[in-house]
């Protein structure tokens, strides 16, 4: 008489792996011998089967007629989404502030710093006036022909009032 | 458009989906709707054996497939093309279904069969011929497998619809689920023993069962 030996989990699991064709060579036969010598190993196949074949019951959905066309239009949306993340970037508006304020600080000392370099300084008082004896001065400092004449005449005890006079 | 392994080639020689889904990549007009049109009947009721709904099947599909538009420029083909899009539909699915947080039935009883009585199996042999009442109890019977399909846990049950309806073995199974194939057999064979427990009153409602040997018997 054949003994009805319950399954145990890995013999179950086996089982399961054997009806679904997973299982190959030694570990086939093996489930293989267990269903001949074993009736509870049959009815248990059995009614794996059958409860696989209920599934069968199942109606199978069917999509809508409009599915792919609905579908196919939201990549339009897809498109023009991408297309204005290409230019502001969304993710993280913390960022985008503050990329922004260095920007504009970054410009604002760029500018700052490039004006003081390309503007010419406005000329201190002193300066003025230096400047303003060598332009009226300009039609003999013409004739000097060499610069140790020319910072003599720098010279307030060589050429004082008396030689921008002259 | 960049160009592709040598493996990734071999791949697309062997599968038309993957050639489909490179000429989506390479913005082809009308590839991507090729593409939807080609699987949209199989993702979709993939989704409805999940979430049990329709309108919410198609929601879960139209958005995979966008998923896939998304990342078609990314795309290297590594397997078959079903397995890489069902691999987005299993993560978009559970993430629903976790979402929802649907609660598992409780196991059915004989009394609790509805209109059929408290022994379908009976009711079904001395009926077998009438038309309309068979048909109520194949809705029926579907409700009930339907039931007993949700009575499963959320992997239990992506498990079940993939190797179920699309035929996929237990290695793509685990690619798509990122388990181990080991993991996918414990999967398949914990579901089965559920459904077979649950649904074991209507397992042979088409017919008697297969009589017991005089051995068995004993």
């Amino acid at each position: 008489m054949a003994e009805r030996v319950p399954l145990n989990k890995k013999e179950r699991a086996e089982l399961v792996a054997y009806l679904d064709g997973e299982l190959k060579g030694a570990a086939a036969q093996k489930v293989e011998t267990q269903l001949t010598l074993n009736p509870e190993a049959r009815a248990e196949a059995e009614a794996l089967k059958r409860t696989w074949e209920l599934l069968d019951f199942l109606p199978r959905a069917e999509p809508s007629t409009e599915f792919t066309q609905r579908t196919v239009s939201q990549i339009v949306s897809v498109r023009a989404m991408a297309k204005g993340a290409a230019t502001v970037p969304a993710r993280r508006p913390w960022l985008l502030g503050a990329g922004w304020a260095a920007a504009v600080l970054l410009a604002v000392t760029a500018g700052f710093t490039g004006t003081r370099l390309l503007t010419p300084t406005q000329p201190g008082e002193q300066e003025l006036v230096r400047d303003l004896r060598i332009i009226e001065n300009k039609r003999l400092y013409e004739l000097v022909e060499d610069m140790d004449f020319l910072r003599q005449l720098d010279t307030p005890d060589l050429f004082g009032d008396e030689a921008a006079g002259s | 458009m960049t160009a592709i392994g040598e493996t990734s080639a071999q791949l697309a020689l062997r599968d038309p989906d993957i050639r489909l889904m490179l000429r989506v990549r390479a913005d082809e007009p009308g590839a991507f709707e090729e593409l939807v049109s080609r699987f949209q009947q199989r993702l979709v009721a993939v989704m409805h054996h999940l979430v049990g709904n329709l309108e919410e099947a198609e929601d879960l599909a139209q958005e995979v497939f966008l998923r896939v538009y998304r990342a078609r420029k990314k795309y290297r083909p590594r397997s078959k093309f079903a397995t890489w899009l069902f691999t987005i539909a299993n993560n978009l699915a559970l993430n629903s279904l976790r979402a929802k947080q649907r609660k598992p039935v409780a196991q059915l009883r004989l009394s609790d069969s509805g209109s059929l009585g408290p022994r379908p199996a009976e009711q079904l042999v001395r009926d077998p011929g009438s038309g309309p009442m068979q048909r109520i109890q194949k809705e029926e019977l579907a409700a009930l497998i339907r039931q007993a399909l949700d009575g499963l846990n959320e992997r239990q049950r992506m498990a079940v619809v993939l190797n179920k309806f699309e035929d996929m073995n237990y290695a793509e199974i685990a690619e798509v689920m990122n388990l181990t194939v080991k993991a996918v057999k414990s999967l398949l064979s914990r579901a089965r023993m559920n459904l077979r427990d649950i649904l074991a009153p209507y397992v042979y409602m088409d017919g008697q069962p297969p009589a017991r040997t005089a051995e068995e018997e004993t």
